[in-house]
């Protein structure tokens, strides 16, 4: 049920993302609406097989590569149904929605089973640890595509090309704030997770240089980085957009090559 | 009774004979209620704008609402009727009301897809069901029904396609681009340099989205505080335009001035290299008023007339590939509409049916209840209530489909047989014939 039920929502979510770019294309923008319905349902029989999952399992979706990664494909899409809905910016979904669909097709092809890390690791705050490492990371990805769209419709209006993107994507202005929001939000519980993260290996005498918390260290330099590039004179919101794509980037680079040199001493996430 | 357009628009009339045939807003329920109390015309609305001033008529003889209003727009620009003839459109029944849908679509706006004309239309409906004339309202139930299905057809075409988006003229291009890089304008700050005609219509579109501050600068300062007091801002001389620059979101230059206004070096002295808010040049003169290197400095966006011309043929582009899904809304409309309206022309035949049926009910009744006076009142009343109910029983199916077939077109052969078949519109015969021969 819970494969059948990720499949479900894989599915919708390939529907949004086809109907995002159509709608890019076709310059139809009615339609990025009913990418943003589609996707509201993807998340709601995605929230069904986790909650499956949740009661099969007996724990939370957040140990083992599949479980992860699709609980951090369904925040990163509830992160873009609230810019779609709140930050009034559904055109985001381009570059969101495929990066969740992307993120669920991996988690239902390795599999949604739990990891098979201590049973002492998955004390409640663990899970917390990692659940706000998520919406962390969640928060990012949304500042990534505000960002990568702030780029693109910057380099639209500065060059004069009134093209597709001048008219699909949303004002500067719009793209700015939801950036600088994903960070607002992202960054307080990122922060968190790193203590929780920390206070585990005190607790756990993990030892010295584990990768995974190696990698959240470095997400949060890079929140950090793209806050800070926000401050000061000059083109602070170009400097802010930047930042979040280079930041992301590096993220997504680094979690493979750890992941990588992580296989052989056990399960990374 | 038939409804009827008659007009003249920008298609049909050169400027200078439409601004004669206008009528401004207190001039039309005189207009519509001498219509209405002379008896040519039944129900009257008049929509009047820059580009069309148009009556629409539910009337009963159609020559003599015809030349009424033809009479009254001679009288206006002074010509004899048979000159008007020319610049004047009819349009009868569903051509009328494709007319009226295609309006408020935009469709058959100058500017394609204009946005105003819809609560143009409203405003002179508003108007008209205010207006009363000797014997009550001037609008009856066939213009309130067309009306209100106008409004509402123009309001479907605006948001079921994209008629209606992008900008369509240079000011609104202008707006356009600002709101591309500012989001909402509401609370932002605009500098005008120049006070001529463009800098005061797009001034006028700033500040209808909220554009908070507006300062003017010329270099006749008279002419910049004329236009400053006119929309609300501050006029400043034009050696202090420098002053003004800091601070401000969007600048507007259409100045006359055959060099730039706005050098490199001038813009550098006024406006600081690391401002942290993008600045928005509109510049629409010609020759341009500000040095196009301004344009390469960090967070400025500075567009010319030429820019702003591209993105009103791809708003006009884009607004002609719609057409036909608009035309298909309004097709529709028009037929749902239409099918309403037919319904009606079935209503006094259904009303005569009725009571046909109900005089010789009422008179059999009478007839065989003096034979029956022993009876008592009880079963009187049964007897009674059993005819009212055969009646009402053998009536409901003609009824039913004399209403369908006014909808699906074959109302008038229907209407005419069964108006031959009861003799509708014959005395009543048979009944008192009967009578006659009992007595």
């Amino acid at each position: 049920m819970i494969g059948i039920l990720h499949i479900g929502s894989f599915a919708l979510y390939g529907v949004a993302g086809a109907l995002l770019g159509v709608s890019l294309m076709r310059d139809m923008r009615r339609l990025t609406a009913l990418a943003s319905i589609v996707v509201a349902v993807g998340l709601v029989i995605h929230a069904a097989g986790l909650a499956d999952f949740t009661a099969t399992w007996d724990q939370l979706p957040l140990a083992g590569l599949g479980p992860a990664l699709s609980t951090l494909a369904f925040l990163i899409g509830l992160g873009f149904l609230m810019a779609a809905t709140l930050g009034h910016a559904s055109t985001v979904g381009l570059v969101l929605v495929p990066i969740v669909t992307v993120l669920t097709a991996v988690a239902a092809v390795v599999g949604i089973a739990p990891g098979d890390s201590p049973t002492s690791y998955r004390a409640g705050w663990f899970f917390l640890h990692i659940f706000f490492a998520f919406v962390g990371i969640a928060g990012l990805a949304v500042a990534f595509a505000a960002g990568l769209m702030y780029l693109l419709q910057f380099r639209e209006l500065k060059s004069k090309h009134f093209g597709a993107i001048f008219r699909f994507f949303p004002p500067l202005e719009t793209l700015d704030r939801l950036g600088r929001r994903g960070l607002l939000i992202g960054f307080p519980f990122l922060t968190l997770a790193l203590l929780l993260g920390w206070a585990w290996t005190v607790s756990f005498d993990v030892p010295p240089g584990n990768l995974k918390l190696t990698w959240v260290v470095l997400i949060w330099v890079v929140f950090l980085t793209a806050l800070l590039a926000r401050l000061g004179a000059g083109q602070k919101a170009e400097r802010g957009a930047l930042a979040s794509v280079i930041g992301f980037i590096v993220v997504v680079v680094l979690y493979v090559v750890l992941r990588v040199q992580e296989v052989q001493q056990g399960v990374f996430l | 009774m038939p409804i009827v357009v008659l007009g003249t628009n920008h298609n049909t009339a050169p400027i200078d004979v439409r601004e004669r045939f206008a009528m401004a807003r207190t001039e039309a329920p005189a207009v519509l209620a001498d219509l209405v109390d002379s008896g040519a015309a039944a129900e009257a609305v008049l929509v009047s704008t820059c580009n069309r001033t148009e009556i629409y008529l539910s009337l009963a003889d159609l020559q003599r609402g015809d030349t009424a209003f033809r009479e009254i727009l001679a009288d206006r620009v002074d010509v004899p009727m048979e000159a008007l003839r020319g610049y004047l459109y009819l349009h009868r029944d569903k051509a009328a009301v494709r007319h009226l849908f295609k309006v408020t679509s935009g469709l058959d706006s100058m500017v394609l897809g204009e946005p105003q004309i819809q609560g143009q239309v409203k405003e002179a409906y508003q108007l008209a069901q205010e207006t009363r004339g000797l014997g009550g309202q001037v609008v009856g139930s066939t213009l309130n029904r067309l009306f209100q299905a106008a409004l509402r057809v123009g309001g479907r075409v605006r948001s079921e396609t994209e008629i209606g988006v992008g900008a369509a003229s240079i000011s609104g291009a202008a707006v356009e681009l600002a709101k591309k890089i500012f989001g909402s304008l509401r609370g932002r700050n605009a500098l005008v340099i120049g006070a001529g005609e463009m800098s005061e219509l797009t001034l006028e579109l700033l500040r209808s989205e909220g554009v908070r501050n507006c300062v003017v600068a010329n270099r006749t300062y008279e002419r910049a505080r004329e236009l400053a007091g006119k929309w609300g801002g501050k006029a400043v001389s034009w050696a202090d335009l420098e002053k003004s620059l800091p601070g401000t979101d969007i600048v507007i230059c259409s100045t006359a001035a055959p060099h730039p206004v706005l050098s490199l070096e001038r813009f550098r002295t006024a406006h600081p290299k690391a401002a942290s808010h993008p600045l928005c040049i509109i510049d629409i003169a010609i020759p341009r008023d500000v040095d196009p290197r301004v344009g390469d400095e960090p967070n400025v966006f500075l567009y010319n007339i030429d820019d702003l011309r591209q993105i009103v043929d791809d708003s006009l582009d884009r607004r002609r590939a719609e057409i036909p899904r608009a035309e298909e809304i309004v097709a529709n409309s028009v037929a749902e509409f239409w099918s309403w309206y037919s319904s009606l022309a079935v209503v006094p035949t259904i009303r005569d049916l009725r009571s046909r049926g109900e005089t010789v009910r009422k008179s059999e009744l009478e007839r065989t209840l003096r034979r029956l006076s022993h009876l008592p009142a009880e079963d009187q009343q049964a007897i009674d209530a059993l005819t009212r109910s055969l009646l009402n029983k053998f009536l409901h199916t003609p009824t039913v489909r004399l209403r369908e077939a006014a909808g699906n077109g074959h109302g008038t052969a229907v209407l005419d047989s069964v108006r031959y078949l009861f003799e509708l519109d014959e005395e009543p015969k048979e009944a008192e014939q009967s009578e006659q021969a009992e007595e």
